[in-house]
């Protein structure tokens, strides 16, 4: 009856949160809260169910438009092709985890997550700088459309496979983009691997029931989060939901807002030579940073729900950012995910291998290998239109904002461990208040170069950060 | 002072630095439960590296090695020796 009550709850919840699937996702968690004994084997289950229906994830926008521009059409082969080159991605994984296990001292055994983003790296840089047509263009584009958003939950899996107790591979396939994932249009592997999965998962009817309520709190917390997004939006931007768009048009009645316009229409109309007052810069980008703290934890934790609700004890993606007293702590708590996967194959790595004699150099190195050069890699592997669109070199060349952006965060996260963390309760209020001003005053200024696409420059971003100053117009 | 105290110490000493007193037993998961971060985990790192010699570029990092005491107990029981 518990487990009943529990799916319910939990359908409900999601659809108060405007989930879309949410039936379906209430459906595969009331089937695994029924037989926890075949968890595992079920979420394998569910997780190709939702590639074969729902895989949003896939660039299928970008596979069609390579085989229009190729004159090859948009038919039914297209989907048999994509249907092959996947299961050619699958196979080719399948092989590497052999390489792994039988033979760990090869490159590719030692090595198998570098072996795998470099590979990945070197066919896009080819599908970037050689002029293929035809055929071998859309096979050499799907086959990065379709293997590009797995990257890293091979890379988890390959992690688990150099392990001693690995899962066998029948049952690494639900934790490649499991349906959690894939529900909610994460790229990150929020949830990690099986190796997490195991450590997690409750094994005991109570530790299921303590874990899905844990699902359902969560759920209730990011329902009013969102209501505070929605006023947040009204309030700072006039931003109305569909709702309180309708209610305004049909009573001509006018929602007061600040009129803050956002940091992106700051930015054009200062590109555009004009620039908004002043104090109306500063308010963008303060209310973009707010903005962000209240989005973020809306989707990563909707996806820790459904983890919870499917019976592991995963920690939240977001969890209480504001707290942060430095710059790293900040980062460790504001997308948890994301900052794992870049210690996990970046920072680890280089920390195990290089300037062991130099700790302090050590530490600097490992940092700058995940905040800098991983978070780099992770973006350039993701946005793979860029490199179609624009050649390797100048997808590379534009990559120039969040380059910066990625190596003054790294440098800024490698002084703060410099400089060693301080426990929370040893900080009189007042420090710690005058310590959190100071991490929340240096990302609302970092997230200025926060942009990923490849329409603006360096040097345009670098005069709206000085417009902000008086000495900057 | 035998090994396994000596690390229960360092892994207390850890935990209170980031202000968490709890007690845990020798299997408790302290890595991938989050209450040991990775700037925790890197310092666990030097010292079974500089105390037990133990070459995790050699042997292949995996945090699970370090999860909880007894994990760390066996890696030091297995010794430097490379395993994958």
């Amino acid at each position: 009856m518990g487990k009943v009550a529990a799916s319910v709850a939990f359908a409900f919840l999601l659809m108060l949160n405007r989930v879309a699937f949410y039936l379906e996702l209430a459906a595969i968690v009331a089937v695994l809260s029924f037989f926890p004994k075949y968890r595992r084997p079920l979420i394998s289950a569910a997780t190709l169910y939702w590639l074969a229906l729902h895989a949003t994830w896939i660039r299928q926008d970008l596979i069609r438009r390579v085989a229009l521009n190729e004159g090859v059409g948009d038919g039914w082969w297209l989907v048999l092709g994509a249907a092959v080159v996947m299961c050619a991605v699958f196979g080719g994984l399948g092989v590497l985890f052999q390489i792994v296990r039988t033979r760990p001292s090869h490159f590719v055994g030692r090595r198998p997550v570098l072996f795998l983003v470099g590979s990945f790296l070197t066919l896009l840089a080819a599908a970037g700088t050689l002029s293929l047509h035809g055929l071998a263009q859309v096979a050499i584009w799907m086959l990065l459309a379709l293997a590009g958003p797995y990257l890293w939950f091979f890379a988890y899996a390959l992690g688990d496979c150099a392990s001693k107790a690995p899962d066998p591979y029948w049952l690494q396939f639900g934790t490649f983009f499991p349906f959690w994932v894939g529900s909610f249009n994460s790229s990150t592997p929020i949830g990690k691997g099986a190796a997490y999965l195991r450590k997690v998962e409750a094994h005991t009817p109570k530790d299921l029931a303590m874990v899905q309520l844990k699902a359902l709190k969560l759920l209730i917390w990011l329902f009013m989060l969102q209501g505070a997004l929605l006023v947040f939006r009204a309030v700072v931007y006039g931003d109305l939901s569909t709702a309180g768009r309708e209610f305004s048009q049909a009573h001509s009645f006018r929602f007061p807002n600040l009129g803050v316009p956002t940091l992106a229409a700051a930015f054009d109309q200062s590109a555009a030579g004009l620039p908004p007052p002043r104090h109306m810069l500063w308010a963008a980008v303060v209310a973009h940073f707010f903005d962000a703290i209240l989005a973020v934890p809306l989707m990563g934790n909707m996806v820790v729900a459904c983890i919870r609700m499917s019976g592991f004890n995963v920690l939240r993606n977001t969890y209480k950012p504001l707290y942060s007293t430095t710059i790293a702590e900040f980062w460790n708590r504001y997308y948890f995910y994301f900052k794992e996967l870049l210690v996990e194959f970046f920072f680890f790595p280089t920390y195990v291998r290089y300037f062991k004699r130099h700790r302090r150099l050590r530490l600097a190195a490992a940092t700058f290998a995940a905040a800098t050069l991983g978070n780099l890699v992770y973006h350039f592997c993701r946005d793979i239109n860029w490199v179609y669109e624009l050649g390797f070199w100048r997808a590379l060349a534009g990559f120039q904002v969040y380059a910066f952006y990625a190596v003054v965060l790294g440098a800024a996260i490698a002084l703060s461990q410099l400089r060693g963390k301080r426990a929370p309760a040893s900080l009189p209020f007042y420090r710690r208040v005058i310590a959190s001003a100071g991490v929340i005053g240096f990302y609302c200024l970092l997230e200025i170069f926060d942009y990923e696409g490849r329409s603006h420059s360096l040097r345009a971003h670098l005069a709206f950060f000085g417009s902000l100053f008086p000495l900057g117009r | 002072m035998n090994d396994r105290l000596a690390i229960r110490e360092f892994l207390q000493k850890l935990l209170r630095q980031t202000g968490d007193r709890r007690s845990f037993a020798d299997s408790d998961s302290l890595v991938m439960s989050g209450r040991l971060d990775s700037v925790d985990t890197l310092d666990l790192v030097v010292f079974l590296e500089e105390k037990y010699g133990i070459d995790f570029a050699e042997r292949g990092f995996d945090k699970n090695d370090l999860d909880s005491l007894d994990n760390i107990m066996a890696l030091i029981e297995a010794g430097s020796g490379a395993s994958v």
